[in-house]
């Protein structure tokens, strides 16, 4: 079930092109991270998503709501530098987000008291926003974000500028939400997308490299390299491991016998049988795989 | 209705927290009053600072409590406009600007419902401004020229005050079409002093120009009689302030709400 499908979306500003036709769709209940470098049009996607920017064209359409509806009752968002009326409290600020929102005068106040809580501000609810940290901001940020309980929620890079705590605190809150709402979040930092999300969408100069479940994409891309070690010369085994059906290469390097393969599984059959047979004094044996990074560099730069 | 409330709500107390509930009366009091209250006092003005030289015959043209009103109306429609161009010049322009805008854009409000909340806002303060400063020049006019009749005195208020409607209006108007304050501010002044230099130009064919509401005002005090140029006027200035805030709605929906 997608809560949310784009097709054709293209946002064409006067000198430039920011988004150049993308297709995609979220899965609800999903967390979805949408990375990309600078300038990938991440920013760009979040608002005509959130109602803030009109597309050039393309359709954005929401489950059993018509295309290009007015949405915005379901959508939270969180924008990447988000700038609060400073001169308010961050209390008086979530009772407003929350009434604007729609939600009664009580429980916008009871929600503004738990979401508090949920996101570490308590303590400074009476503060004036104007003192608050960065930190304390992007945390009030995503509390405003969800106070009227949305069923999507986008938030624009809600961990880059934080500190590892705060960073740490925001991935348990969003691990956390994702049992409430469908997650689509922006972020460069591609160990932050792997720590929470479901599904990645990548994106690069206004398009969609690549989409789809994470385990899908590190299949797709997965050239895995398996690390033997021997206790000693391990130089005499490198013509016999060529030999070895499943296996194309395999070099040394400190002393490693690096063997690149595209088949795990089927590799690791023929090293096992071979060095038990043969009695080979293996000492270690360690699976490396392709991380996000080197995925995130492949897909790109294709 | 409610996320209306809560829009002016948050409107009333930004102004009340920056003090412009303040200063806004405040100068508006001064400038209503100064010039009636100076020119009472400036037969003592000049004996103070040495006279007149021998010789000189100083005649002393007759003030009355309606010449006297005049003045303070004059000081209004000039320094007072531009002070209440000043106070609305960032209402929205500023907030898209800052990017507040986003964090509130993005809820489901309706864009007219936003607007609608920044005039009511707007002109709360500046009604309230301009009644209370009126009141004073009223009152101090009553001192030391003679009181105005109370009925004459709110008639003319009412009247006169749809000109200060208008001038929110507009600048209510240039916030949406502008996202800078300061082409704001640029927008809202030049068009008062285009209308009222056309109004003046063609005088007689623009008899019902805003423009002309406070001199048709001043005239009923004078003479008594409600002439038709007045509710004319008055007529034309509530129908362009409803199609400014209309065009203004408009404008808003149709622009992107992030820079
Ligand atoms: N108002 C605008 N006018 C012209 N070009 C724009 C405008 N806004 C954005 N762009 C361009 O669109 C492209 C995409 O911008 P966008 O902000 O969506 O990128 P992003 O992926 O969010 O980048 P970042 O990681 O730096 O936040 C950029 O090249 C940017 O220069
Ligand atoms: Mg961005």
């Amino acid at each position: 079930m997608s809560i949310l499908t784009v097709t054709g979306l293209l946002k064409a500003y006067k000198d430039m092109t920011a988004v150049r036709g993308v297709d995609f769709s979220l899965s609800e209940g999903k967390c979805i991270a949408l990375i990309g470098p600078n300038g990938a049009g991440k920013t760009t996607i979040l608002r005509i998503l959130a109602g803030l920017l009109k597309q050039t064209d393309g359709d954005v359409t929401f489950s059993g709501k018509e295309a290009n509806a007015d949405i915005r009752e379901f959508i939270g968002y969180l924008p990447q530098y988000p700038v609060f009326p400073s001169w308010m409290t961050a209390r008086e600020f979530l009772l407003f987000s929350g009434e604007i929102a729609s939600l009664p005068k009580e429980e916008a106040a009871r929600r503004a008291e738990d979401l508090a809580e949920q996101v570490g501000i308590k303590d400074a609810l009476d503060k004036r926003i104007s003192d608050f940290s960065g930190g304390m901001k992007q945390r009030l940020g995503i509390a405003q974000a969800i106070i009227h309980s949305p069923e999507l929620l986008l938030l624009d890079e809600p961990v880059s500028s934080l500190d590892p705590i705060g960073r740490r605190d925001v991935l348990t809150l969003l691990e956390r939400l994702k049992k409430e709402m469908t997650i689509l979040f922006s972020t460069h930092i591609l160990n932050d997308a792997e720590e929470v999300c479901d599904e990645l969408l990548l994106l690069h100069q206004g398009e969609i490299m690549e989409a789809g479940s994470m385990e899908a994409l590190r299949q797709k891309y997965q050239t895995s390299v398996i690390e033997l070690e021997f206790q000693e010369n391990p130089e005499q085994y490198l013509e016999k491991l060529k030999s070895l059906p499943g296996i194309m290469d395999c070099k040394l390097e400190r002393q490693i016998i690096k063997i690149p393969a595209a088949d795990i599984a089927e590799a690791r059959k023929c090293i096992f049988q071979t060095a038990t047979e043969e009695n080979w004094p293996i000492i270690g044996f360690n699976l490396n795989r392709a991380s996000l990074e080197d995925l995130f560099m492949k897909a790109v730069k294709q | 209705m409610r996320q209306w409330q809560t829009l002016v709500k948050k409107e009333l107390i930004a102004s009340f927290r920056d003090k412009k509930w303040i200063w806004v009366p405040l100068v508006l009091i001064l400038l209503a009053v100064m010039d009636p209250v100076s020119n009472y006092y400036l037969p003592q003005i000049l004996e103070s600072v040495g006279g007149l030289p021998d010789g000189a015959v100083f005649e002393m043209p007759e003030v009355t409590a309606t010449d006297a009103i005049g003045m303070s109306m004059g000081q209004l429609s000039s320094l007072g406009v531009l002070i209440f161009v000043l106070i609305s010049m960032g209402t929205i322009a500023g907030e898209r600007k800052s990017g507040v805008a986003e964090l509130i854009l993005v809820k489901p409000i309706s864009y007219t419902t936003y607007i609608m909340s920044k005039w009511t806002g707007l002109l709360a303060l500046v009604l309230v401004s301009y009644v209370i400063s009126m009141l004073f020049a009223w009152y101090y006019i009553g001192l030391l020229y003679a009181f105005i009749p109370a009925g004459d005195f709110i008639f003319l208020l009412f009247f006169y005050g749809l000109w200060f409607i208008l001038v929110a209006t507009l600048s209510i108007f240039y916030n949406t079409v502008f996202n800078s304050p300061g082409l704001v501010a640029f927008g809202t002044i030049a068009t008062i002093i285009v209308l009222s230099v056309i109004t003046s130009l063609f005088g007689q064919k623009l008899n019902y120009s805003p423009s002309n509401l406070s001199n048709h005002a001043l005239n009923y005090l004078q003479t008594g009689k409600i002439q038709g140029a007045l509710i004319g006027s008055a007529v034309t200035t509530i129908i362009i302030s409803a199609l400014l805030l209309v065009w203004s709605i408009y404008i808003f929906q149709t622009k992107e709400h992030a820079s």
